[in-house]
């Protein structure tokens, strides 16, 4: 495994290669997105726009499955944002990897500012000739960032319905009885660990099953072999599961919203 | 914690596969079912079905960093 470049400011630990991930990976929505909206057609739409449109119509009915269209379509744009922004960002880590070597503590400084994570590593292990710097992954490989997108979540579900939806939502904690008050609060919080965690977990897994079939070619030309093998295999799949967990996460932020803002006595049959 | 976190790793990472496979199992042969009943409903099945996987697949993957947690405190 790779060491992640680390640097301290004022106390708080800041993982480099996860914010210049997130920097790429906005970039590279924002430039989908102005590139399919730039040139606008109804006789003749681009391939990019239809593009667009085919997605903006997936996410409409993503909403629509969820709740009513009436209350929904606010939800439209944040939906699309999720889905292009997890789905960019779980497959950016897949094509390539960049990585650098430190060969001494003295070295590891980035922006004036020492890489804590590499001088950690040096004490750790005093033998240790090379400390291997990963700066390419995958965004959502990282839980801080899963974490961050799954509290946008829980902030956003939980004030729509206690704005929106005061009387029932309060309510809702004491249902079908107020002993169940406890559970219902756990409830709550097992919904953000399980969504931001989910993402994390399949694409950081992926991730690290992707360097150890590449630590198979240390094996010869067989491990040469087997690691091209795995790697075809385990690419196509990532694609899919990248996909996946960006459609998963999307449609939960759906059903977590609209938990919040319609009001359960219409649904308890 | 020596070779009883490398246990720990292979303990969490086993017994919540068995259990995901299980239930992943369960979701598909039963959407399966349902698809081979009313072909009509069969988008609105697989996006049911989806929902369901990923929602199972949280445990083990869970389990899978946990694993890794203890295989690098080992």
């Amino acid at each position: 495994m790779h060491t992640s470049p680390i640097i301290e400011l004022g106390g708080i630990k800041f993982d480099l290669s996860t914010i210049l991930m997130l920097i790429v990976t906005s970039v590279i929505v924002f430039v989908i997105a102005k590139l399919a909206t730039r040139k606008l057609s109804v006789e003749n739409p681009g391939k990019l726009q239809n593009f667009m449109e085919w997605t903006v119509e997936f996410v409409q009915n993503l909403i629509s499955s969820t709740m009513d269209w009436k209350k929904g379509k606010h939800f439209l744009s944040l939906g699309l944002t999720f889905i292009m922004f997890i789905f960019v960002g779980n497959l950016l880590g897949l094509p390539f990897g960049i990585v650098t070597g430190v060969h001494d503590p003295e070295h590891a400084h980035v922006f004036g500012k020492e890489i804590v994570s590499v001088t950690e590593e040096f004490a750790k292990h005093p033998d240790v000739e090379e400390v291997e710097l990963a700066w390419w992954k995958s965004p959502t490989a990282d839980a801080s960032v899963t974490m961050g997108l799954a509290f946008i979540v829980f902030f956003l579900s939980h004030f729509l319905g206690m704005t929106r939806n005061t009387k029932s939502y309060f309510k809702h904690y004491f249902q079908p009885y107020w002993f169940f008050f406890p559970i219902n609060v756990i409830e709550q919080f097992a919904k953000l660990l399980t969504q931001g965690m989910r993402l994390f977990g399949n694409i950081f897994a992926g991730e690290v099953l992707i360097s150890v079939l590449l630590k198979l070619t240390a094996l010869g030309v067989g491990g040469y072999i087997a690691s091209a093998l795995g790697l075809i295999v385990w690419q196509g799949f990532s694609i899919f599961v990248g996909a996946i967990q960006a459609f998963v996460f999307t449609i939960l932020t759906m059903v977590y919203i609209s938990q919040m803002i319609e009001s359960h006595d219409e649904h308890e049959h | 914690m020596g070779v009883w976190a490398f246990l720990a790793a292979a303990i969490a990472v086993g017994l919540g596969a068995l259990g995901a496979g299980i239930g992943n199992g369960l979701i598909v042969s039963k959407t399966v079912e349902g698809i081979a009943r009313q072909p009509e409903a069969k988008s609105t099945l697989q996006t049911t079905m989806f929902i369901g996987v990923g929602l199972v697949e949280a445990l083990p993957i869970i389990g899978v960093v946990l694993a890794f947690l203890f295989y690098a405190g080992a």
